[in-house]
């Protein structure tokens, strides 16, 4: 069995109000102790901001910069400049944002970052809706999820954020996941020492929006990658695409079934879903070989 | 009111915030008996041991094993292992291999001359056992480590008991024997071949001339079968067989042999004939997914052409020119609740008959219990003892095949260790029993399977069918050094903390603090969720609700 091996220097503190097995905290943790001390983070409204904030207290031992929801790549990309103006070349200004901040309302701001090749990077924990409110659904809400505001599925597919970065041909994105600790702690390493635009997507299965118990967040998630809904994956410059893990050896229906935002499916509606994970996963083999 | 007014930004670390309020049940990380063990006649550690196989500790691995049992190379051959049918590995793919990992650190251990540590301090009391078989061997190693003074007394002229004259050189080879005997002899043992313990007086001589004495004879009178005449020079008995053939030697039966009886001793008469050019048939009342022998035995006894005629007894035999004919008929078996208790219906018109040259009976053995009248309890098929294996006379114990039905070879090892605890505490050491009290068995599901990939069991191979008939080399092989450690890697380690750190990493609340020797977890922050009990992949951490 593999070891996981990255290192907690202590730079996401307990006492956070994330709920009791939420990954979003996990994954924060992994990415703060792996991009270290010398860092600033931005975060627009979502579940970070209440993990890392709650004033007058704070979870994470570098500075954070609240900002408002469209805004997230737009605030980083100010706050890098500003600490270049002060001589702090080196210091990584992380922007961490959920889905809503990032595949909708900053979308705008994500983009135009991205557009300058700004020197940031980008953080979406991806929890498919808008799970600090609720439980809307959000662009990212996948097909057939039961959300707040889709309560009978959701009738159209998730937008391809992946693709929409590609075509900005920005240096680095990945995929990632709480479930493989060692992969999402190399890509956190790998983008600190890339200049120019970086962009992690992080699968985070949400307890209550999902419907997940309480202990299986990791297993969910290591269900998506393994299933092939969502794999592993890095594009650089936007067009070399390499594959992280071995490929997928489960059929959805083992990722599908541990959330209760898909207990209404039919055979039919799995089905539906797995042709389309069928033809994405061709679809990216296509470009790995093409990469 | 301050005159500072309070920053924008915030100050305080949230670890002032004790999140523990919020948990309704606590991951606790307990030490809880893994299925082998909980299965293992002698209590081996063996999620230890196949632990520090997997990290190439095997001196460390034999060590463990020799707590228990100072056996590993035998018993990695010829136990029935419960063990491999106790483990969770099943309900994944397939069982791990333990007996074929047993032997190998126990064959490794003899090629090394790895010896026992000579016990760290010598006590005046000493201890005469009776029986130099698998449970008074047990039994004198396991005192002379606490440092008692042991004297063994074995009515053959050789050590070994059932071992050496109950199991055939294809199964057991001989040098393995004397290697694993001799490591314990090396320990000081006051050894005295040839001496039977025959009566009543002689032993009260022994328990007056020790401070205590441990019976363990085993079971060598042979269960007559009834309407069978044991005089007839077609009629041999298994155990005599068994004992001539093993001592090398010639065997005069005829060439058709029929043995009677489905057990693992059944399986040694009839392979044994097999190599001795018999064509041999072996006649059984259980149906033969009912057989007691393991299944194993059957199988290779099988590829050998051994003839199995399965539900089925003899009611008579009588000479039919140059050879015999058995008159038999089929019977509906029924077992009972215990091992060996059974009814029979014999099937009306399904009378057959076999031809044969000789009959081998091999229907299990008894205990001669009745030459030490007055100082043991005779009364039942075997000694009585109490639950601290001691008799009727204080300071006489018994074991193996004497003292129990349970007639395993490593059972009777396990009851050896056993019963030198209870010596050593009769005796006044203050040792503490070895026990399980209560606790909970690993269930599968508190092993996180993902971690462990579909991987098919190494199997290590067995010599030819054609070859084996020619001789008495052994015929399953030890697995291969390289598979022997992937075999390893199978382990669950159920209940054994790998110190993989999943779950101190896992934890979204940090929660959980690392020792040097474990985890420790931190009850004001951990909120409950159980990842760390979902991640773990041993199950040595498991949710218990508080209060």
């Amino acid at each position: 069995m593999e070891m996981i091996d990255y290192q907690d220097d202590g730079l996401f503190n307990s006492g956070h109000v994330a709920c009791g097995g939420c990954v979003e905290a996990l994954s924060l943790r992994v990415i703060l102790n792996t991009v270290g001390k010398d860092a600033v983070a931005v975060v627009p409204p979502s579940c970070t901001a209440v993990i890392c904030g709650g004033y007058p207290m704070s979870s994470v031992n570098i500075p954070v910069f609240h900002t408002t929801l469209e805004s997230g790549a737009a605030s980083a990309s100010g706050v890098k400049r500003a600490l270049m103006a002060k001589g702090k070349h080196d210091t990584t200004v992380l922007c961490i944002a959920g889905d809503g901040g990032t595949y909708d309302i900053g979308l705008q701001a994500l983009s135009s970052a991205a557009e300058r090749n700004e020197d940031i990077l980008y953080i979406c924990f991806d929890n498919e809706g808008y799970m600090n409110t609720g439980g809307q659904k959000s662009s990212s809400t996948p097909l057939n999820a039961a959300t707040g505001s889709t309560p009978g599925g959701k009738d159209t597919r998730k937008k391809n954020l992946i693709e929409i970065l590609a075509a900005h041909r920005i240096p680095y994105i990945a995929t990632a996941s709480p479930s493989h600790v060692n992969d999402l702690a190399a890509k956190v390493e790998k983008a600190k020492g890339i200049r120019g635009m970086k962009v992690i997507i992080v699968l985070i299965p949400c307890l209550p929006g999902w419907g997940v118990a309480d202990n299986a967040a990791v297993k969910t998630a290591r269900m998506g990658v393994e299933s092939g809904v969502f794999p592993l994956f890095e594009v650089e410059d936007g067009v070399t695409y390499t594959m992280n893990t071995d490929g997928k050896s489960r059929p959805v229906g083992d990722y599908l079934s541990l959330q209760k935002r898909y207990r209404h499916l039919t055979d039919d509606g799995v089905a539906a879903i797995q042709s389309e994970v069928d033809q994405d996963w061709q679809r990216l083999q296509q470009r790995v070989a093409v990469g | 009111m301050s005159s500072q007014p309070s920053p924008l930004w915030t100050h305080t670390p949230s670890s002032v915030r004790m999140t523990g309020t919020w948990r309704s049940a606590s991951p606790d990380y307990r030490t809880l008996p893994s299925p082998c063990l909980g299965a293992c006649p002698v209590d081996g550690r063996i999620a230890v041991w196949v632990r520090q196989v997997k990290e190439k500790d095997y001196r460390g691995a034999w060590l463990t094993l020799a707590d228990n049992n100072p056996f590993p190379a035998i018993a990695g051959r010829i136990c029935h292992h419960p063990c491999e049918s106790a483990c969770n590995r099943q309900y994944l793919d397939e069982t791990v291999g333990i007996c074929s990992l047993e032997r190998f650190v126990g064959d490794m251990a003899l090629a090394e001359g790895w010896a026992f540590d000579k016990p760290d301090t010598e006590r005046s009391e000493s201890v005469a056992v009776i029986g130099g078989g698998p449970a008074g061997l047990s039994a004198a190693y396991q005192l002379r480590r606490r440092g008692y003074q042991v004297s063994l007394y074995e009515s053959k002229d050789q050590l070994g008991g059932l071992l050496r004259y109950g199991i055939p050189a294809y199964r057991l080879e001989k040098a393995i024997l004397d290697g694993e005997i001799q490591r314990i002899l090396d320990l000081g043992v006051d050894v005295h071949l040839n001496a039977e313990v025959g009566d009543a007086d002689a032993l009260k001589a022994l328990h007056d001339k020790h401070d205590a004495v441990y019976l363990a004879t085993g079971a060598s009178r042979s269960k007559a079968l009834p309407g069978l005449d044991y005089s007839q020079p077609w009629v041999m008995d298994s155990a005599d067989f068994l004992a001539a053939t093993n001592a090398g030697e010639e065997c005069t039966l005829g060439k058709r042999i029929v043995v009677i009886g489905g057990g693992s001793a059944a399986m040694d008469v009839a392979r044994t004939a097999r190599r001795l050019g018999r064509e041999v048939t072996v006649l059984s009342l259980e149906p033969e997914d009912q057989l007691p022998a393991q299944r194993v035995e059957v199988d290779e006894a099988m590829e050998e052409d051994v003839t199995f005629v399965t539900g089925a007894m003899m009611q008579s035999a009588g000479a039919n020119g140059d050879g015999l004919v058995l008159n038999c008929i089929k019977v509906n078996f029924q077992a009972g609740e215990k091992r060996g208790v059974f009814t029979i219906d014999p099937i009306d018109g399904s009378e057959f008959t076999l031809s044969a040259d000789a009959v081998i009976p091999s229907i299990g053995q008894d205990a001669d219990i009745t030459r030490w009248q007055g100082v043991v309890a005779d009364d039942g098929p075997v000694v009585g003892t109490g639950s601290d294996w001691q008799t009727a006379t204080p300071g006489v114990f018994a074991g193996g095949d004497l003292a129990s039905m349970d007639r395993f070879v490593t059972q009777a090892i396990g009851m050896g260790k056993q019963a030198a605890v209870e010596i050593a505490r009769y005796i006044g050491s203050g040792e503490d029993r070895d026990t399980f009290p209560e606790l909970t068995i690993v269930p599968y599901k508190a092993i996180s399977s993902d971690y462990y990939p579909d991987v098919a069991r190494h199997v290590p191979a067995n010599t030819d069918v054609a070859g084996r008939l020619e001789n008495f080399n052994e015929v399953q092989q030890r697995l291969e050094h390289t598979d022997a450690l992937a075999e390893a890697e199978r382990c669950f380690s159920c209940g054994t903390c790998i110190f993989c750190d999943n779950c101190y990493l896992y934890c979204p609340d940090m929660a959980i603090t690392k020792l040097e020797n474990g985890y420790e977890v931190k009850s004001d922050y951990c909120k409950g969720c159980g990842l760390c009990v979902a991640e773990c992949p041993t199950g040595s951490v498991m949710m218990y609700e508080e209060g």
